[in-house]
């Protein structure tokens, strides 16, 4: 299973396995992704890690 | 008892009408007991520490979902404002937990599963009595922590916690002599600890990565035969903080900074391990789809203080994260509310992620 990269294009293989919300990394740029669609397969630019201070 | 969003804004509001500071958390315990029966959970009751605990289904895999009831003093004039319920607590942390138990109930049991809701004691507490008192109880596959990291987001991890408490003495001398005063000594002691704080923090970007100091307290004084200096430093630190190393370094910090005649006494205390799940496991996935099934675009959070997350994530070794509709940025504020409009899309994108995760 393939999907491509919304941010360079690049073809990224994707486990046989893999279930939505699964975060891979686009071995071209480096960017996280999330799997939103396995049917069809769908790639997003996974959500990135903010900053937050208290509980 | 079917619960809709009239039932659920009234659990909220009553459990924020119900006052629990630390350690006072009997009155609004009973009343998330007595909610959890009508509302059909399995078992309900107060266990050993004075927390809330509530079981849907007994199946063997178990999903626990906790957070706290207890609240920091001061109190807020609890009112609704248009959208918003104002009062100590809405946000932190009886908004993610009224969320918790409202989705649990709408999400029903599942064959194979036990859904347990806990609602803890003394979070706000040094203790976290409540946490540490169920964590040897059960070995679940998946939990999630009550605390506000709005209801379009999921927070990954906490940093860890140390203090220490520096006192100094030395027997008095003339201000107008060469040796310095305790309290010079105090301030050295400070300085230090910021300076090996800002060498190990090279590199490091994110607050969340780095060591923080604050200066809780300092306190110097002289009664004419012997001055001294209290202080207590707290520091939020991160994933790769080395306790050991770090409190050595400190010890020889003071010893080098006694005088002749003075001598310290230095202690660590309240140690919280930084703790951070993982992004790529069950739980986290079944939050991100149903927080887009929703029509939100999920994010990530790291957050700069601790959590019950801190010592439920080490012992219990699962997909862990926290959870809850609210801004955190109003915990223990005089300002302290939440949206229920956001309450009640939280309730839904949990009762989501509760049935992916246990139902398929």
């Amino acid at each position: 299973m393939n999907g491509i990269c919304p941010e360079c294009a690049a073809e990224v293989e994707l486990p046989g396995d893999a279930t939505s919300g699964e975060i891979v990394t686009c071995g071209d740029c480096g960017v996280d992704l999330e799997l939103t669609s396995v049917k069809p397969v769908k790639l997003e630019t996974a959500p990135e890690e903010e900053e937050d201070w208290g509980e | 008892m079917a619960l809709d969003r009239a039932y659920a804004e009234q659990l909220l509001e009553d459990m924020v009408r119900t006052e629990s500071l630390s350690g006072e958390e009997q009155a609004v315990a009973a009343l998330i007991v007595e909610r959890m029966k009508a509302l059909g959970y399995d078992s309900a009751e107060v266990d050993g520490a004075g927390n809330a605990v509530g079981h849907l289904g007994s199946g063997p895999r178990r999903l626990v979902l906790l957070g706290h009831m207890d609240t920091v003093p001061g109190e807020v004039p609890i009112r609704r404002e248009g959208d918003l319920l104002y009062g100590r607590g809405s946000v932190d942390a009886k908004g993610p937990l009224a969320t918790f138990i409202a989705a649990a109930s709408l999400a029903g049991a599942a064959p194979d599963w036990t859904i347990t809701v806990v609602g803890v004691v003394e979070e706000e507490a040094a203790s976290s009595k409540g946490a540490r008192f169920v964590a040897p109880l059960w070995r679940p596959e998946a939990c999630v922590i009550g605390e506000p990291s709005g209801h379009d987001a999921v927070t990954l991890g906490y940093k860890g916690r140390l203090v220490c408490e520096y006192r100094y003495a030395q027997g008095t001398s003339h201000s107008a002599g060469p040796l310095p005063s305790a309290g010079q000594i105090g301030v050295a002691f400070v300085n230090a600890a910021q300076a090996a704080a800002d060498e190990l923090n090279v590199g490091q970007k994110r607050v969340f990565d780095q060591i923080s100091p604050n200066l809780l307290s300092i306190h110097s004084e002289n009664d004419g035969l012997e001055e001294s200096v209290t202080l207590t430093i707290s520091w939020r630190v991160p994933l790769w903080f080395e306790r050991e190393s770090w409190e050595a370094g400190l010890r020889a910090v003071a010893s080098g900074l006694d005088e002749e005649e003075g001598s310290h006494e230095l202690r660590f205390y309240g140690s919280e391990v930084a703790y951070k799940g993982t992004k790529n496991n069950p739980l986290v996935k079944a939050f991100l789809a149903a927080i887009r099934s929703q029509e939100l675009k999920p994010r990530f959070k790291v957050k700069t203080g601790t959590a019950d997350l801190n010592i439920l994530g080490p012992v219990w070794e699962c997909p862990i994260l926290a959870y809850g509709p609210g801004d955190s940025s109003l915990d223990h504020t005089p300002n302290e509310h939440i949206s229920l409009d956001e309450y009640w899309s939280g309730v839904q994108i949990l009762r989501e992620a509760v049935q992916r995760l246990t139902q398929g």
